[in-house]
């Protein structure tokens, strides 16, 4: 039950940082008509369409990765202090505190794109966008290192 | 800005006061619950395995205080976006909106900070 859980919540995770790297790449890059490389063409999409699906998914890999702690808590951070495994403890510990943070942002980010402020130079959209970009990277990295430390089905 | 949607000044306060109490209430020890979920029960306040029994309790019976800091950070978010939708707009219009996205990189290099002790482990 928890390796299900822990895999849907990495699948969600993917399907999340997916559409964060787009719509932050897509935000801060000036798109051309016809974008030519890849690197265009990746960027080329509509930002502000991916808003509701990445609040849905950032909640979903967050409630996902709320009930998996419970376990982690129990089964797994023992056996990581056991082997003295304190710089992966520590990632740990700012996976968690960035994820509430980046919680936190998530009305704020919403609005941000729904309906942008006029006279602020447009940066608070390509700002938050950025910040929970930079947060579902960490904790998809330090999720992913700290699950190959204990191995599948440890 | 000419008008500020209600829902907009609750989110930009809401933004700004979750990730500043989030990081105050991580330093202070501020969690409103303390779970412990080998055990399968959840305390109201924050407590320590060590407080009330012998050391080894801790290994036995680890506690959780993240969704206590996270209820806090909420719950505290949730009084002063209230409060802010009640503001006249021209006070919401003094309010610089980047600080919805200082705060929380603010509140991150906090978090960093007190993280530290694992590194010196």
């Amino acid at each position: 039950m928890t390796t299900a859980l822990l895999i849907l919540h990495g699948l969600v995770a993917v399907a999340l940082l997916g559409a964060i790297t787009h719509q932050t790449l897509a935000a801060w890059t000036p798109s051309s008509a016809r974008p030519r490389s890849f690197f265009g063409r990746f960027s080329a999409v509509q930002p502000a369409a991916y808003a509701n699906a990445i609040v849905v998914l950032y909640v979903g890999t967050a409630l996902l990765g709320a009930i998996v702690y419970l376990y982690f808590k129990v089964d797994i951070q023992p056996d990581l202090e056991r082997d003295r495994h304190w710089h992966a403890l520590g990632f740990f510990d700012l996976k968690e505190d960035f994820v509430a943070i980046g919680l936190g942002l998530l009305p704020a980010y919403w609005i941000s794109w729904r309906r942008p402020f006029a006279d602020e130079r447009g940066w608070t959209a390509p700002a938050l966008t950025t910040i929970l970009g930079f947060i579902v990277w960490w904790g998809f990295l330090v999720g992913h290192v700290t699950n190959d430390i204990m191995g599948f089905g440890s | 800005m000419t008008s500020v949607p209600v829902f907009r000044r609750f989110a930009l306060a809401y933004g700004t006061a979750f990730a500043l109490i989030y990081v105050i209430a991580r330093a202070r020890g501020l969690a409103l619950f303390t779970v412990y979920p080998s055990l399968g029960i959840i305390l109201m306040g924050m407590h320590r395995s060590r407080d009330v029994a012998d050391p080894a309790m801790d290994f036995l019976a680890p506690e959780m205080w993240w969704y206590g800091w996270t209820a806090t950070a909420t719950l505290g978010a949730l009084v002063i976006g209230s409060i802010a939708t009640l503001f006249p707009t021209r006070w919401s219009c003094r309010f610089w909106p980047g600080w919805v996205w200082v705060a929380p990189v603010l509140a991150m290099i906090g978090c960093a900070y007190l993280t530290i002790p694992w590194f010196r482990q």
